[in-house]
């Protein structure tokens, strides 16, 4: 569903994403982990057409995200928190997003249900918390029920009980047919979630497999992780 | 069908924001306060016997004077329509900006930018549509049958169309300039600056007759009666040459929109 094909990215001199491969397939919920600045938030960007990569490609079902028609169908994502104006309430924000695609209006609110912000929805996101910016964040991504969801730092913010939500809201996504690809630069949220891990660090793809496959002959997920990013040292900065 | 719900998206986002409403307010309630202001001192020459102290008494042009404040409206929309896709969040709530989320649910840039200038000249037309009448009404009410209408209806109806032209190309310079500025404070002070207490413009015409060539002094006869300074050109041609700067400018903020990262 999406595919990841010799992504290279260049800022200035310095090579943020080299030859970055993998695929995060229907039906499973796929991790992309790896250390901050590692180049996870590069390489969602490009697959959702906010940034350009000097090589090779991003796809959404074989095409490029910005030939999608109404991508909101297709793809639901969170990038930056909410991804919202903080002077417009989330109802007035998630209006527009679905006018954009042309989604009936009822999604609106039923998605400030389904996450919990429905006596929210005429608070200015200025005033929300950041786990209420998240909460929106998913609630745009979830307007137009979309076929995969792309999830940078999702649990960011979240209190415990908001992540547990999140995991099972995730889960039950995939097991419905669906594709995820979350980032996230903490083990502890996907180990009990993921089905396919993808590692990266300084840019470079440095293991991908089931958990299990990833995990074989670590302690855990933890010591695979430190192992295959060079320790918690920064790598890839 | 995708290109009509990327404007209509883009003016329910505009229609929601306030900061686009304070330039309406600008517009709207500006105009009618500096008409009221002209209307009462002009009423007080003519109840004084004193017409001639005024450089007119004529109602329309108490209304017209106060055009500026309309360019200031359209300045406002124009920088703020794109200015609030790059307002960062504070960082409690994560410190996102709004524009991850356009660009996800309008990938085309082209037709992003082309959905937004739509909405400018939607918007300027609408406070044209409401400004100008409500500031002649108040003005007649308030002069009354003292003053001497100078301005025929067709002669008012031209030129309100003419300044209505002038707010829209100035909204969508604007527009263009905070594309490439990525960021609304500059171009917000420099544009209101420059239309409101000090033209830039104007002082370069001291210098080189050249500066008649740009676009905020090419098209200033578009408010035909409104002129201060002698020299330049005429309506027509200074409206072409201000279109010029206008399509100029949007084509290079799409180029460069295109291109960029997000």
């Amino acid at each position: 569903m999406l595919l990841f094909d010799q992504l290279v990215k260049r800022r200035g001199a310095r090579t943020v994403l080299d030859h970055v491969g993998f695929e995060a397939r229907p039906g499973r919920v796929t991790a992309f982990l790896g250390p901050n600045g590692a180049g996870k938030s590069s390489t969602l960007r490009i697959l959702l057409g906010l940034d350009r990569a000097d090589g090779g490609s991003a796809l959404v079902g074989g095409s490029p995200y910005r030939s999608l028609r109404d991508p909101l169908r297709t793809v639901g994502s969170i990038l930056d928190g909410s991804g919202a104006h903080r002077s417009r309430t989330a109802r007035a924000h998630l209006a527009w997003v679905a006018r954009s695609n042309g989604i009936p209006r009822r999604r609106v609110g039923e998605v400030l249900e389904q996450v919990g912000l429905a006596d929210a929805g005429g608070v200015r996101v200025g005033r929300y918390s950041l786990g209420m910016g998240q909460r929106l964040g998913l609630a745009a991504a979830l307007l137009g029920e979309p076929e995969a969801l792309v999830l940078d730092e999702p649990v960011n913010g979240l209190d415990p009980d908001g992540i547990r939500w999140i995991r099972g809201l995730l889960r039950r996504h995939a097991d419905a047919g669906g594709t995820v690809l979350l980032s996230s630069h903490l083990m502890g949220e996907v180990a009990g979630l993921a089905d396919d891990l993808v590692v990266i660090a300084g840019g470079r793809i440095v293991k991908t497999g089931t958990l299990a496959e990833v995990t074989a002959g670590f302690g855990g997920l933890e010591d695979a992780f430190f192992a295959l990013t060079g320790g918690g040292d920064g790598a890839g900065r | 069908m995708n290109a009509w719900n990327t404007f209509a998206a883009e003016l329910r986002k505009t229609a929601t924001l306030p900061a686009a409403w304070s330039g309406v307010a600008v517009a709207l309630l500006g105009s009618a306060a500096i008409t009221l202001l002209n209307a009462i001192s002009i009423r007080a020459a003519l109840a004084a016997g004193r017409p001639e102290t005024r450089a007119f008494t004529s109602p329309f042009e108490a209304a017209f004077a106060a055009m500026p404040l309309g360019t200031i409206g359209a300045v406002v929309i124009g920088v703020t329509i794109f200015s609030s896709e790059y307002t960062a969040n504070s960082t409690d709530a994560g410190g996102g900006r709004q524009i991850t989320t356009a660009l996800a649910a309008s990938p085309r840039r082209v037709g992003l930018l082309a959905a937004k200038a739509a909405t400018i000249v939607v918007f300027v037309a609408v406070i044209a549509a409401v400004t100008l009448p409500v500031s002649a009404g108040i003005a007649r009410a308030v002069i009354g049958e003292a003053g001497t209408e100078t301005v025929t209806l067709g002669e008012a109806v031209t030129r309100c169309l003419g300044g209505t032209l002038y707010w829209t190309l100035t909204g969508l310079i604007a527009f263009a300039i905070t594309v490439l500025a990525r960021s609304g404070i500059i171009p917000l002070i420099v544009l209101i600056v420059n239309s409101s207490l000090v033209s830039f413009s104007l002082l370069l015409t001291k210098l080189t007759p050249l500066a008649h060539w740009l676009p905020d002094m090419a098209g200033r006869r578009l408010f035909d009666g409104l002129s201060t300074v002698e020299g330049g050109l005429d309506a027509v041609p200074g409206a072409l040459v201000m279109g010029g700067w206008t399509l100029g400018l949007l084509i290079v903020a799409t180029v460069v929109f295109r291109r960029r990262d997000a």
